[in-house]
């Protein structure tokens, strides 16, 4: 007896493991939603593009867009202009869209949108960077130059991170006669990099030039010139005017390279402005839409798969096990009686379509005429099943006069009985007028009232959108009710009833007899 | 949890539970194939007659309509009878004969019905318009019992009977089933009859319990329901405490009646009997029932005692009035 006391706890527990398990994968691995209202911040770029067309040129703008390698997902993404062609291509790493058209004139405007999310964005394949480039060739005083300024940033340095520090700090040094001379005249922050670049290629660390925008609510952002390394796993960013490592969360890289951001053949006075825009979006239509377009998200392998008219009887079929976990707690617990565990559930789900007012109206009023003609045919000595059958034949006629009678009257909405709640009173009542058999009047109008009772709370608790959501979102919750079930098939203790019911045997002298 | 002080209080007198008598007695000591033993009164009957446990005599076993053309002559030697579905519940489609009128019969509440009512009658039962679930049933006419005078003054019509809480053939606790006119006659508590407890050393009456109250009167005679003693009282547990090798069934409500001339008798047997009888006792079930439980692990694996030695361990351990 003890051992099965203890092996249903450990059902009970491996059960309700197995269910938080399951529910904790979803949320933490898959980022499934918790609850259907949860809003996933969407980032809308809007780029414009603008230039005076040359006369008589065909045109060519080239620009480029994020790769998107890590980190975001891309919802949507579009190319808006007049009468030109586009066209992406990807090449080393980068993404490039290209705008053509034969002839334009006057100032030409073209758009691109981009709507992306940090959700899902987690899986990617493993990257791969450089390993290794040759020098490039230099010149006399500028090979002197490098080696001079190489010599001591290779002593202060131990490992390709702390070099390429070391590096950025020394070209930061304007002062630096080696600096000077390598940077000529220009000192802006692009030669700067160019330069960090060129001492790296030469000492042969691999390292590249990326230009990244911000995420933040802005207008007319340029691109920041950050550098990168790869150490093998994964990418190490530098900010190359300050030296600092690592690049903040909200930056997206753009493109890679020395290459230009646009690149404007056939035209004149090219101008890039990009605006930045946050919006929410429902993280449940977020997935599906991303389904839509065979994107990987949550959606994939759970019961969104199904179709439509699947999900909906499963957005209710789920609910049952909780409805009978609650008749399970009234009767065990609370000491409601009912007609079985599953009579009330039934008739919750019957609620959901007369809805709860004409339901307990009907079911009231219909169960009070079955058992009454029950009653009268009880005179009668007629056996149990013609009386029941008689019972059930007028209830039904009982029934079809109601609806008519609705329908006269206009109030079609509540009243049009459909075939399940139908079925489910005539069982009712036959169960009851069994009920009544055996244990008599009395007892039926405590075991009706409970029923009804039991009915509107499953009713209640069965249509709560954020329970049917998360039922049907995270299945593996129905484990831990199974859990709670087991534990209570060995819940030994009284019934609140019973406190009521014994409370006489409390009044007494209370003394424990030997 | 809800009254917590309530709850402590009631497990601390050993109060039973439905969850607890479910769980841990009916479902642990009573085998589901046991059932229809004691669901079947016919079956009961037999079963106790083979066994030499005193049942009222049977007369006869109506089984087809055939059977019902020669009910005359099966009634014609006996003056009363009962006549009772076989595995009908809560005492409906009992039919109580108490006398014969010029070829009609008077049943106990002076009503005069005819032989064709009888007949329709036993049909009815053999259809099975009084058994569980409708099913085809049987009739049994046996002798009627005469209740002893000594209950008139706290019992209103009917016949009282004795309920007796068996576990592993140790009487748990007793109690005396009185009807009301409430209970039409009948000594069902659900229906409004009332339970005396009684101590199980002396045999005397504690207090009563009426819808779940206490009471120390009768409701409908207003006499005292404590203090009564009951005759032949070791006689009637070493009965109860034999019905548990009958049935092996190891909780077990074992109803007797007290018959004016054959003495204590078993009525019915019960898989499931009622909580109520802690608050006819003013006793919890579970203190008794583990002391029950501890003496039996303590014998570990020798064989039951005889009845009596049973009997006299319950009186020692549950008495009430101390000589």
């Amino acid at each position: 007896m003890h051992s099965a006391k203890w092996h249903a706890r450990l059902l009970a527990l491996a059960l309700m493991l197995a269910g938080l398990g399951s529910i904790a994968y979803q949320v933490q691995v898959l980022n499934v939603p918790l609850s259907e209202s949860e809003k996933d911040p969407v980032w809308i770029i809007d780029a414009q593009i603008s230039f005076d067309a040359r006369p008589r040129f065909p045109i060519k703008v080239r620009m480029f867009v994020p790769p998107m390698e890590e980190g975001y997902t891309t919802l949507n993404e579009s190319f808006v202009s007049n009468n030109y062609g586009v066209h992406v291509n990807r090449e080393a790493g980068n993404r490039q869209v290209t705008w053509s058209a034969r002839r334009a004139e006057g100032r030409q405007y073209l758009y691109y949108r981009l709507m992306m999310t940090p959700r899902y964005g987690e899986d990617q394949p493993e990257p791969v960077g450089p390993q290794f480039r040759s020098a490039p060739k230099l010149d006399g005083a500028e090979e002197l130059a490098a080696k001079a300024l190489l010599k001591p940033i290779r002593e202060h340095s131990a490992d390709v991170e702390t070099f390429i520090s070391e590096t950025i700090k020394r070209v930061s040094d304007l002062d630096n006669d080696n600096v000077k001379l390598l940077l000529g005249q220009d000192t802006s922050e692009r030669n700067r990099v160019r330069l960090v670049d060129l001492l790296l290629a030469y000492a042969h660390i691999p390292a590249e030039p990326v230009h990244t925008l911000r995420l933040v609510e802005s207008q007319g952002q340029i691109p920041e010139l950050w550098l990168r390394t790869f150490n093998g796993e994964e990418w190490l960013y530098f900010n190359p005017m300050t030296g600092q490592q690592g690049m903040p969360d909200d930056r997206v890289v753009w493109w890679r390279g020395q290459g230009e951001l646009l690149t404007l053949e056939g035209g004149r006075n090219p101008e890039v402005s990009f605006s930045f825009h946050e919006n929410e979006m429902g993280a449940l239509e977020m997935a599906q839409s991303l389904n839509q377009r065979n994107q990987r998200s949550f959606i994939d392998a759970s019961l969104y798969e199904l179709p439509l008219p699947s999900q909906h009887l499963y957005k209710v079929v789920l609910m049952i096990p909780l409805g009978v976990l609650l008749v399970l707690l009234l009767r065990s617990w609370v000491g409601v009686e009912t007609l079985g565990t599953f009579t009330p559930v039934l008739i919750a789900l019957a609620f959901r379509e007369t809805q709860l007012f004409w339901g307990i109206l009907l079911f009231v009023t219909i169960t009070a005429f079955g058992l009454l003609l029950r009653g009268y045919l009880e005179h009668l000595r007629l056996q149990l099943l013609s009386r029941l059958s008689v019972v059930l034949t007028f209830v039904v006629v009982l029934m079809a006069l109601v609806s008519l009678l609705g329908y006269k009257l206009g109030i079609s909405t509540g009243l049009s009985v459909a075939l399940f709640p139908m079925v489910i009173l005539t069982m009712v009542i036959e169960r009851l007028s069994i009920v009544w058999e055996e244990r008599g009047a009395n007892h039926v109008i405590k075991v009706g009232l409970g029923t009804l009772l039991g009915a509107v709370l499953c009713h209640f608790l069965m249509i709560q959108p954020f329970l049917s959501y998360f039922f049907f979102t995270f299945p593996g919750v129905l484990l831990c009710l199974a859990a709670v079930m087991v534990l209570m098939g060995h819940y030994r203790g009284y019934r609140l009833t019973e406190l009521v019911r014994f409370r006489d045997l409390l009044n007494s002298k209370g003394e424990t007899r030997p | 949890m809800i009254g917590w002080r309530t709850r402590k209080a009631l497990r601390k007198r050993g109060v039973m539970g439905i969850n607890r008598r479910n769980g841990d007695y009916v479902l642990r000591y009573n085998p589901r194939s046991q059932y229809p033993l004691v669901d079947d009164k016919i079956r009961t009957k037999e079963l106790a007659k083979r066994a030499g446990i005193v049942v009222p005599p049977l007369y006869g076993i109506i089984e087809s309509e055939h059977d019902i053309r020669d009910f005359a002559d099966l009634v014609e030697p006996h003056q009363d009878f009962v006549i009772k579905p076989s595995q009908g519940a809560g005492g409906d489609g009992i039919l109580v004969v108490g006398d014969r009128f010029e070829g009609y019969y008077r049943t106990t509440s002076g009503r005069i019905i005819n032989p064709e009512e009888v007949d329709f009658h036993l049909s009815g039962i053999l259809s099975g318009v009084y058994s569980l679930g409708g099913h085809r049933d049987r009739a049994l006419v046996e002798y009627r019992v005469r209740s002893t005078p000594l209950f008139d003054r706290i019992s209103f019509e009917g016949v009282p009977d004795l309920r007796i809480i068996v576990l592993r053939g140790y009487p748990v606790a007793a109690m005396l089933r009185l009807p009301t006119r409430q209970s039409q006659g009948k000594a069902n508590l659900h229906q409004g009859a009332i339970g005396v407890g009684v101590d199980l050393a002396s045999g005397i009456t504690v207090g009563g319990t009426w819808h779940n109250h206490k009471i120390d009167r009768h409701p409908d005679t207003g006499h005292a329901v404590s203090g009564l003693s009951i005759p032949d009282w070791n006689t009637c547990l070493e009965l109860a405490s034999r019905c548990y090798d009958l049935t092996g069934l190891g909780y077990l409500g074992v109803d007797l009646v007290m018959d004016a001339e054959h003495g204590p008798m078993m009525l019915e047997l019960n898989a499931r009997p009622g909580l109520n009888i802690q608050i006819a006792n003013d006793d919890g079930l579970i203190r008794r029932c583990e002391l029950i439980e501890q003496h039996l692990e303590e014998r570990g694996d020798h064989p039951l005692p005889e009845e009596w030695e049973r009997v006299k361990f319950c009186q020692r351990s549950f008495a009430v009035y101390l000589d």
